[in-house]
């Protein structure tokens, strides 16, 4: 941030907005934290390598960031993961290992696992796609607080639309899902929670 | 209907689209040109340069340049800019003849007065720069480009800046004075400005302008970061190519893109 700054100063009255100047949450963040947080998924998933995945111990002990999409989608979907690709590629180690960016499909058909490989490993490597049959899928979006999936109708060429949840759901370390990211949330945001989130809850102070 | 290119937030599509407002403002100047040419009964009309402005100008402005420049990919906005006053700029002032300047702004009056302190390279290099600046304003591109006013403003913006920075290199002689190393270091001031803007988006940490970083994505894996890298890059290399290209022509021969002005 420090070039940014230097930069602004350069060009004058450069507008250095964003949301980061907006009131943060009660615990600091920028997103918006859940008035009832909400428990992770327990259901056991198809990863993009075809193998089982258990997202509850697979995810243990990491901030899980959440995300119901599909891989035609032409708007948020590529939006948000680039912009979390981007940042968590300029965090330090120390958030980068104990972050977990999930991608779960919401249009099944279309996105076989070698799909979901190829566009999710498109913007980062470590991003887990996943997929499996529409009920479990339907139920790890309400364990989430999300609403249902809505498929459209399909145009000339087959193509068909799917509306989803547009926000990014936080689990902290512990298990709970606490912070939600609407769409237009910035990469600067982002660098600015993931660390709080990683923090999140703080450890508690051995007794003596 | 959009009667101007910008942002709307929608999916990009390449379907082909109308921007009737871009094609009016085309025809009134291609109009309003060859008229001027027959009421000051120019001795030539130099078809070649004002084609070439006025082609460039449909390609920035319209479909497909236009729209993917006003909402989608910041490399394109600037690819914009860069057509708009490296190319436009000293092509519109080139397809009128020296003849036809005179007539604009005759001597004595306060048109050939405003003209020759634009020729000045102080006038000229400020007013350049404080415009290339203030459009890249961070607050200025996300506010302006999602209004059809807004992006029409940031196009003209750019289109006069084109012609403030091609004034003192390419006005007939009658309204410079400036020699061949007056004309170099003005060039050399104009790639200043543009540093700036360039500079800030290859090396700031993330994305400064909001639109860009959050609009629907034109090729998946191309991502706001990368497009952003591009324009800076490409704002700083391709836009001095031609200035520095120009200096280099300047010293070997002279100004040779300054018309001669024909007095009477």
């Amino acid at each position: 941030m420090t070039r940014y700054a230097a930069l602004c100063l350069v060009a004058g009255t450069l507008a250095c907005h964003g949301k980061a100047d907006a009131p943060l949450s009660p615990q600091g963040f920028i997103g918006t934290e859940l008035t009832v947080p909400v428990s992770k998924p327990s259901a056991t998933f198809t990863d993009s390598r075809g193998l089982p995945f258990r997202f509850d111990s697979a995810t243990h002990d990491k901030v899980v960031l959440v995300f119901f999409g599909y891989t035609n989608c032409p708007d948020i979907c590529p939006v948000h993961l680039a912009n979390l690709a981007a940042v968590l590629d300029k965090m330090p180690d120390s958030v980068q290992t104990h972050v977990a960016v999930v991608f779960i499909t919401t249009d099944p058909a279309r996105d076989t696992p070698a799909v979901l490989d190829k566009w999710v490993h498109g913007f980062d490597p470590g991003f887990i796609g996943l997929t499996a049959s529409d009920s479990v899928i339907a139920a790890a979006q309400r364990d989430a607080g999300e609403v249902a999936t809505v498929k459209g109708a399909p145009d000339a060429t087959g193509a068909y639309p799917v509306g989803h949840a547009a926000q990014v759901i936080a689990y902290t370390r512990d298990g709970v899902g606490r912070v939600a990211y609407a769409p237009g949330t910035r990469q600067r945001d982002w660098a600015h929670d993931l660390p709080l989130l990683v923090a999140f809850p703080q450890p508690q102070a051995p007794s003596h | 209907m959009q009667w101007w290119c910008a942002a709307t937030g929608f999916p990009w599509t390449w379907t082909w689209q109308w921007y009737p407002g871009v094609h009016l403002l085309l025809i009134l100047i291609a109009i309003g040109w060859w008229q001027l040419g027959r009421v000051q009964r120019w001795s030539r009309h130099p078809f070649g340069w004002f084609a070439v402005a006025w082609l460039t100008l449909l390609a920035t402005l319209d479909w497909p340049i236009g729209k993917l420049g006003a909402g989608y990919l910041a490399s394109v906005h600037t690819g914009q800019f860069l057509l708009l006053t490296l190319l436009v700029g000293p092509a519109i002032i080139r397809s009128i003849p020296p003849d036809g300047w005179l007539t604009i702004a005759p001597e004595g009056s306060t048109r050939r007065r405003f003209l020759r302190t634009m020729a000045r390279p102080l006038p000229g290099l400020l007013t350049y720069t404080a415009l290339v600046i203030t459009t890249h304003f961070p607050a200025v591109v996300d506010t302006a480009m999602t209004s059809q006013l807004g992006s029409l403003s940031i196009d003209l913006a750019w289109l006069t800046a084109g012609l403030v920075l091609w004034w003192p290199i390419a006005a007939p002689r009658g309204f410079v004075a400036l020699g061949v190393w007056g004309t170099i270091g003005y060039i050399f001031g104009a790639t200043i400005g543009p540093t700036i803007p360039a500079m800030m988006m290859v090396f700031s940490d993330w994305p400064i302008y909001q639109l860009y970083e959050l609009a629907p994505r034109v090729w998946v894996h191309f991502t706001a970061n990368q497009d952003l890298k591009l324009a800076g890059l490409g704002m700083k290399m391709f836009g001095d190519l031609p200035l520095w290209g120009t200096a280099i022509a300047v010293f070997f021969r002279g100004n040779t893109m300054r018309g001669e002005l024909v007095d009477g």
